[in-house]
């Protein structure tokens, strides 16, 4: 026993044995932060996410003197383009200095080394990243992060409606399927390229595509076309059933929800598991919903912040990108009254006080069927599923 | 003051970056592997002919019922379509969103008065694959702009005197006054508002905020497909949706030509109207006379819905009325005050500036030189909001604006001098040359003579142009949103973000936030315009 907690002991000094080697540079950040605007480029298709997000500006500012800007976007693609085209003019004090980011716009970024760092590993707060336990902290979507980007939340793609009118939920894509037979026109997705559409998509594809290993290597037009078949029978033989016989889709995430809880559609999608939970506790949806996840498992991701290498204020994203990872703004986070995304951090490495911070109880719209968590596809895999999409079903 | 000197702020701000926006295209017609992409795209064909059919049957529509409501009414339709016109169309298509959808109005009524379900209908959507509802929600926005474009040419008294004129010789020949005006009057209107007409058709055929709204799409309206690909984070993407731009702007100046050498064809045909057997036929029908008012009933009916829909909590199909209220989204609104404050900053900065620039022109410039202004305002109104709000940007990131103030300031000034220069133009020009000379008789100088005489005597006409002015800025959204870099948001730029989203009561709010800036303009201006003596 004694031995164990000594153990523990010594990897947690371990663990933040980084905090110390970099101190020095890190004042030295910090001090530069003092003073500086953030423009922090984030996805705001949820109330809650930007309610946490104002909350984290306000802590900032009164910490560190940092003044964060919520830069309010529809889709990470389109940072990826405005840095893209501010770098080509020679822009030096770019738009963006923090960016929520993940997958392919991440690959995209690195690829075209538009991105700043390595910076990540060396926050002090890494060190408190269950990088092991979570490995996708370190590969996005198989990509290595190689410290260009910090993560910030789990996320693992769960389902949800309300138990009195779905008392048997589908567990797997082929039962979700019959379901939307017995009940046509009640179950949809968002159209891609919507991530949560796109995730749907994937979800498929990893049901029905029995080599799995294929998913974790870059694939390219022809492999696509050679493996998609069985894809596209399953979306061929689900879309009748789905609203609007599948020939038109909502074009969000929260479309869906809304629809759902006006009685229009069933079955709502999320990456967030605990967002059924936090919808129930903000009164939007009924206490009787239910939240689920697929038997044989959901997609899960790790979701990141990332510096472009002309942000204006790099200290400054540094320093917001070091709260965000600090146990406080994670517990926060993970808070079903604020906004419910699991952590990246591993509670085994904080101290018991802030271990504290992080209750598990569950509340009514909590997940009560989990599945274990699936790895993303490579990122090359997400452009080549929008665009068959599109060529198959985006005619009407 | 000098005279060049006065015509350097309208060429600053309005000539100059339109022209170098124009120019700043033009390189993106050699880029052939774009070009291609944009042809494989499986939605393009399917998108275009979206886009066109969109864009034609709304025009057609508008100007049918609009020359229905012209001739059928009583009133004085300038005055009266003013508030109608200021309203953004893009607050118009969200209002639309909350009658039309299986949860909206209309399926809560059917469901109450016919059926009597508690599910949701599957027949009706506000994105049908057809652009229905899209083209409904033009037409409602246009009939007013082209009612008010004709009515003002009737209301022009060299135009005045000569058609009446006509219609007394039209009534001696035995012409009814609905034969007088479809066979006499009709064909000497129609070519005066050609190019309100363009205006109308290229919007609708190019709108973006809209169609993001209340368009369809699987597959979208073409410039739904290339907004999506000016903002991607691909490259090639971005090329490609460039190429669209140009595709589609040259699909419509194909169409736009096909159409003018038709009517250069048929005019001997359009002539013969006027001979063609009167017909003695009189009195309108009472349902004729009531469109202009179910017209501006729909508008307040509307507005009703999102008041209504602004303070609804949830709202379980099928009830009538929303089962609590809440002040949530209004409070949700101004606890995001920037957009609102950005909105009205620039809305006023704009239309001020775009005042003092064209009144500097017309005050101190030679009308001969109109002609050339002229052009460039008809250039900016009918051409593309894509191509216009593409060469800005590609502008602004040459010149390392992108994000700033400035950068948004030009982007809202651009269209604002616009119309207010083709607003001023006719008043000012109109104004007659003998007060100046009885001023300068009495030794009244020339700051004196515009302050106390010419411009309170045009009040009316300037109030008006810059209430139109802070309306355009209002309503602008694609070259706003190139332009902010995401630095900065506008009401109507969060309004599209926020209506893809579920949160009805805040949408509802943002877009009366929407309609009513413009319209306190407009009652402003109304109050402001008041001359204090009639001539």
């Amino acid at each position: 026993m004694l031995n164990r907690r000594n153990f523990l002991l010594a990897s947690a000094a371990f663990a933040l044995a980084p905090k110390f080697a970099y101190a020095g540079d890190w004042s030295a950040i910090e001090a530069e932060a003092r003073g500086q605007t953030v423009y922090f480029n984030a996805w705001a298709g949820s109330d809650t996410i930007n309610a946490y997000i104002k909350w984290a500006s306000d802590a900032v500012a009164k910490r560190h003197g940092v003044t964060l800007e919520h830069v309010k976007i529809s889709d990470a693609g389109e940072v990826v383009k405005r840095v893209r085209d501010e770098v080509a003019a020679g822009k030096q004090d770019g738009s963006v200095d923090l960016v929520w980011i993940n997958g392919e716009n991440f690959r995209a970024m690195k690829t075209a080394k538009l991105l700043y760092g390595p910076f990540a590993e060396a926050l002090p707060n890494f060190a408190l990243v269950d990088v092991e336990g979570k490995p996708t902290t370190r590969q996005d979507f198989t990509e290595p992060t190689e410290g260009l980007e910090s993560p910030w939340g789990m996320a693992q793609f769960t389902f949800f409606g309300d138990g009195l009118k779905v008392p048997k939920p589908p567990r797997s894509m082929v039962e979700l399927m019959n379901f939307a037979k017995a009940n046509p026109g009640r179950v949809s997705y968002p159209a891609p390229p919507d991530f949560h559409g796109t995730t749907f998509l994937k979800q498929a594809l990893v049901e029905v595509i029995p080599d799995r290993l294929a998913f974790g290597k870059p694939i390219d037009a022809e492999g696509f076309k050679a493996l998609s078949k069985p894809w596209l029978s399953f979306l061929d033989a689900l879309h009748p059933g789905l609203w609007r016989e599948g020939k038109q889709f909502p074009q969000s995430q929260s479309q869906i929800t809304q629809m759902l809880g006006d009685g229009e559609l069933l079955i709502g999608l999320t990456f967030n598991p605990n967002e059924a939970a936090n919808l129930v506790a903000a009164g939007t949806l009924p206490a009787t919903t239910v939240a689920w996840q697929h038997t044989e498992g959901t997609i899960g991701n790790t979701h990141f912040v990332a510096i472009p290498v002309n942000a204006k204020a790099k200290a400054g994203a540094q320093v917001v990108a070091n709260f965000l990872l600090s146990p406080e703004a994670q517990a926060k986070k993970a808070d079903l009254k604020t906004w419910g995304d699991p952590t990246v951090l591993a509670l085994s490495k904080l101290p018991a006080s802030d271990q504290a911070l992080f209750s598990s109880a569950a509340a009514p719209g909590s997940v009560s069927l989990p599945g274990p968590a699936i790895p993303e596809p490579h990122a090359s895999w997400v452009a080549l599923i929008e665009s068959s999409w599109l060529e198959r079903y985006g005619q009407g | 003051m000098s005279r060049a000197f006065t015509s350097l702020p309208l060429l600053i701000l309005f000539v100059l970056p339109l022209g170098a926006s124009v120019v700043l295209m033009a390189p993106l017609f050699f880029d052939a592997l774009a070009f291609q992409a944009l042809l494989a795209h499986p939605q393009f064909w399917g998108a275009l002919r979206l886009s066109l059919a969109t864009g034609i049957a709304s025009t057609l529509v508008s100007l049918i019922l609009a020359i229905v409501i012209i001739a059928n009414t009583r009133r004085d339709l300038v005055r009266d379509s003013g508030p109608l016109l200021a309203i953004p169309h893009l607050a118009f298509a969200i209002g639309l969103l909350f009658v039309i959808p299986p949860t909206g109005v209309v399926a809560r009524l059917f469901e109450m008065l016919v059926t009597g379900g508690d599910q949701p209908p599957q027949w009706i959507a506000a994105q049908d694959p057809y652009g229905i509802s899209l083209t409904l929600a033009l037409i409602l926005k246009e009939v007013p702009f082209l009612v008010w474009a004709m009515a003002g040419l009737l209301d022009r008294d060299d135009l005045r005197r000569v058609l009446q004129a006509h219609v007394c010789v039209a009534k001696s020949l035995g012409h009814g006054s609905r034969s007088t005006w479809f066979k006499v009057l009709l064909p000497q209107l129609l070519p005066s508002i050609i190019w309100p007409l363009v205006a109308v058709f290229t919007y609708g055929t190019t709108v973006v905020d809209m169609a993001l709204v209340t368009g369809p799409t699987q597959p979208p309206t073409l410039a739904t497909v290339i907004w999506r690909d000016l903002n991607d984070g691909e490259a090639v993407m971005n090329a490609r949706g460039a190429a669209g731009v140009v595709v589609l702007s040259f699909v419509i100046l194909c169409l736009l030509l096909v159409v003018g050498l038709l009517l250069r064809l048929g005019r001997s045909r359009i002539h013969g109207f006027y001979s063609r057997y009167p017909t003695p036929e009189n009195s309108p029908t009472a349902i004729l006379r009531q469109i202009w008012g179910l017209w501006r009933l729909s508008y307040l009916v509307i507005g009703v819905l999102l008041l209504l829909q602004s303070f609804s909590g949830q709202w379980p199909f099928p009830n009538l009325l929303a089962t609590h209220f809440t002040i949530a989204g209004w409070q949700q609104l101004f606890g995001n005050f920037a957009p609102l404050l950005t909105t009205l900053c620039h809305a006023a900065l704009a239309s001020l500036a775009a005042m003092i620039a064209c009144v500097a022109w017309l005050e101190w410039q030679r009308p001969a030189r109109d002609h050339f202004v002229l052009l460039a305002c008809g250039m900016a109104l009918c051409l593309p909001s894509l191509v216009i709000g593409l060469g800005q940007y590609r502008l602004f990131l040459l010149l390392g604006l992108t994000g700033t103030q400035l950068a948004l300031f030009l982007a809202h000034v651009l269209p604002v001098t616009a119309y207010v220069f083709i607003m001023l133009h006719g008043p000012y020009r109109a104004f007659d040359q003998r007060w100046s000379a009885t001023a300068s008789g009495l030794m009244v100088n020339r700051q004196r003579f515009l302050r106390e005489v010419k411009w309170p005597m045009l009040k009316a006409s300037l109030w008006a142009a810059a209430s139109i002015g802070f309306a355009v800025a209002v309503a602008q959204y694609v070259p706003v949103q190139l332009a902010a870099s995401g630095r900065h948001a506008t009401l109507a730029m969060e309004a599209v973000t926020l209506s893809s989203g579920g949160n009805r009561a805040l949408i509802a709010a943002s877009a009366l936030a929407l309609m009513v800036l413009p319209l306190a303009g407009f009652a402003v201006a109304a109050r402001l315009g008041r001359s204090r003596w009639s001539v």
